[in-house]
């Protein structure tokens, strides 16, 4: 059927038809890094669109088993729903296979969970971090169409391209000559990531409010908060 | 205007009502959508903030009366805040009719928790996360329900206050509001409820919330002096009003 | 007896006044007419060991194949209808495959067996297409693995019941076979013992003499997973044997 589209000079300038904008940006940032036998994943609580602040105290990860948590940002009903996606499949997993999921098995499931909304993807940034089955602390990042990478660290969300050149430079020891590259302890870890996001809460405004860390070891999950500016 | 192909012409009367309209329809637009999935890309008949808090033991939400045409102010007794059940009550904004046609649902579910006689009704929460997947569900779709809806209650005598968007974008908070509301309410709501030397019991948590309308009512021009106020609490839920503001002009002049 | 069955035995959707479902209990006899096959599970590894009947000496033994490889750490001895078997198989081989690229894991040797069974159970006539085949496989199954490290035998029959054994001989010499392996099984025996364990129990309830053509031995352990015995070893065994 013609329609005034088919007729441009027919057309007044200005007046646009808005087609519906699924997605939204909600804002915040990830960090993770990971050590020999523990892994800390920390994310902002800021839910934001644009110049307005939802709330203040959002927590953007989501404890999926008692060696894995999953930080994930972006548009937050594609993070809700992917989230509870990744708890009902886990649960599924457990009952079929008997036995818990494993950090890795996750890791790839979500890959897959997310490949399969490659056509209308999940617009989240994704980081998951835990102990792998040797005990190991790792970190997962992803892409929105479900590209994993298996690292030792990683930032995400809006401040991820202010943070992770901070991360490859403290961290990963990127470029640097004649430093000694030693496992990384727990405090110093902590200490790397409360100062990435304080410093990108300062030049992002989707990033502030506070931080929520997840300290994952072989014992269990430990939840820790700190402030950030609330501007 | 008949130029052809003529960009540079730009219109005298911009962004407002064609001279001799009342108002401007926010669904008009020049060029018509192609398919039906682009339908529903605005929405058209609205209602406008909505403020909600969670005071000591209960949670209170309130919203005026009015749905909008565009610019129109179209029907002005309608309501906007509900009770759902003893323990769960609603407010919303955006699209009337999308909300009407999610109320029935809700509405039969109340009806279904009373036929089962069982002393068992709808919990906040589940409400909540239903409207969660079905407005996201209708987002995937591409015909999302545009509604701004609060969710308030007592989850096991707990204060529940939750809000969820046409996207199912959904978060809970101590104090929510949308529209106008969120720039003019909030800050007054969080003074309040941050305050630590005064706890906010609900005779406070009604006047704060009648303050807020009244500041709506003065500064949002798409705002209407008649509310209603819905609180929920040990007490049991129920909705207040109509109020009407206690309009005061005289101050006008010292602005 | 006969007479009374044959009201109940021609459906599979019908149970019998004393709740049997007599075509999967003659599936079950079915399984007795293939060629027997033995799985003994030790500490260090899973031996599977199969008759093959070699009818004609025109026939190529080769060809006859009744342990396969489902992935690198479980394996498979069928007896019974060959063809049925190839479909439960082919199963399994997709179930691991799936497994591993929706997990990135091994599947354990359960939860093949499991999957392999929820297939066994689809027969009948639902209209919906919700049924593989209209009556039950006439086949069992000896599933061997390795699942994280320790080596398991399981045991799967025409209706889809699925149990972990220490040792198990399916097939027409199972029952003497089963006896046997009672007695001669202990808890601690070493792999090879294993194998010359199944291979004696085959000797003595096979009608042709056993040699290198007409069995099939597979090992398994946690380091070199799945292993076929070639003719060379197997004929070393043999004499071993005697």
């Amino acid at each position: 059927m013609l329609s005034i589209e088919d007729f441009p000079e027919y057309q007044i300038p200005g007046a646009k038809q808005v087609r519906f904008n699924p997605y939204e940006s909600n804002g915040g940032s990830v960090v993770a890094i990971a050590g020999d036998d523990y892994a800390i994943i920390a994310a902002d609580t800021r839910l934001s669109s644009g110049y307005s602040i939802h709330t203040r105290h959002q927590d953007k990860s989501f404890k999926l088993s008692e060696k894995t948590v999953l930080a994930s940002t972006g548009c937050w009903c594609d993070t809700l729903s992917l989230a509870s996606l990744i708890k009902a499949r886990m649960q599924m997993y457990e009952h079929l296979h008997n036995k818990k999921m494993s950090t890795t098995a996750v890791a790839q499931m979500l890959s897959i969970l997310m490949y399969n909304r490659r056509f209308f993807p999940y617009y989240v940034s994704n980081v998951l971090a835990g102990i792998d089955e040797n005990g190991e602390g790792v970190v997962y990042s992803y892409d929105p169409i479900g590209h994993c990478e298996r690292k030792k660290y990683s930032a995400g969300g809006t401040a991820g391209p202010l943070l992770q050149p901070v991360l490859d430079s403290q961290v990963g020891l990127k470029n640097q000559v004649g430093v000694e590259r030693s496992p990384i302890p727990m405090e110093r870890a902590k200490a790397i990531i409360r100062d990435t996001l304080i410093s990108a809460a300062e030049r992002d405004i989707y990033t502030g409010d506070g931080v929520i860390f997840n300290i994952i070891t072989k014992d269990g999950i430990k939840q820790e908060r700190i402030d950030l500016r609330k501007d | 205007m008949f130029g052809g192909f003529d960009n540079s012409y730009s219109p005298m009367w911009h962004n407002g009502p064609k001279p001799g309209a009342f108002y401007n329809f926010p669904a008009t637009s020049t060029s018509s959508p192609k398919d039906e999935k682009q339908r529903d890309s605005q929405p058209i008949t609205t209602g406008s903030s909505v403020i909600a808090f969670k005071y000591d033991t209960g949670v209170v939400i309130s919203a005026d009366t009015l749905i909008s045409y565009g610019k129109l102010l179209r029907y002005r007794n309608v309501d906007r805040v509900f009770k759902v059940n003893d323990h769960t009550i609603i407010g919303v904004g955006g699209e009337y009719a999308d909300f009407q046609f999610i109320k029935k649902y809700i509405d039969q579910k109340v009806t279904e928790d009373y036929c089962y006689d069982d002393n068992l009704q709808l919990k906040p929460k589940s409400l909540f996360n239903w409207l969660t997947r079905v407005l996201y569900n209708k987002r995937c779709r591409f015909a999302p329900l545009w509604i701004d809806i609060v969710i308030g209650g007592l989850q096991d005598g707990v204060p529940f206050l939750g809000h969820v968007d046409h996207r199912g974008r959904a978060y809970e908070d101590a104090a929510i509001a949308t529209g106008y509301g969120k720039h003019l309410a909030l800050p007054l709501i969080r003074e309040k409820i941050e305050n630590q030397t005064e706890t906010l019991n609900a005779e406070r948590a009604v006047e704060l919330s009648k303050s807020c309308m009244e500041v709506l009512f003065y500064r949002d021009c798409q705002s209407y002096p008649q509310y209603k106020i819905a609180t929920c609490d040990g007490q049991g839920a129920r909705v207040d009003g109509p109020i009407n503001v206690a309009q005061n002009w005289e101050q006008a002049l010292n602005v | 007896m006969f007479l009374t069955r044959s009201e109940y035995d021609r459906g599979v959707n019908t149970f019998s006044p004393e709740g049997r479902l007599f075509q999967v209990e003659y599936a079950i006899e079915a399984i007795k007419l293939g060629s027997t096959a033995i799985g003994i599970r030790t500490p260090e590894g899973v031996v599977m060991a199969v008759e093959k009947r070699i009818t004609s000496p025109l026939m190529e033994p080769a060809t006859v194949e009744k342990i396969v490889e489902v992935d690198k750490h479980i394996g498979c001895a069928t007896s019974g209808l060959m063809a049925d078997a190839r479909t439960l198989i082919d199963r399994a081989r997709v179930e691991c495959q799936t497994h591993w690229f929706v997990y990135n894991e091994k599947m354990s040797v359960e939860s093949c067996a499991q999957a392999v069974s929820s297939l066994a159970i689809q027969f009948g006539d639902s209209a919906d297409g919700g049924s593989a085949m209209s009556r039950p496989f006439g086949v069992a199954i000896l599933f061997a693995g390795i699942d994280s490290g320790d080596p398991q035998l399981w045991h799967m029959d025409p209706s889809g019941t699925y149990i972990q054994y220490d040792a198990k001989a399916i097939g027409s010499g199972s029952e003497g076979a089963q006896q046997n392996l009672q007695e001669s099984y202990t808890p601690n025996m070493t792999i090879q013992e294993a194998v010359n364990l199944s291979l004696r129990t085959l000797k003595e309830v096979m009608e042709e003499k056993l040699n290198s053509t007409n069995v099939e031995v597979m090992v398994m352990t946690p380091d070199r997973l799945f292993q076929m015995y070639t003719k060379d070893e197997m004929q070393k065994i043999i004499e071993d044997l005697q």
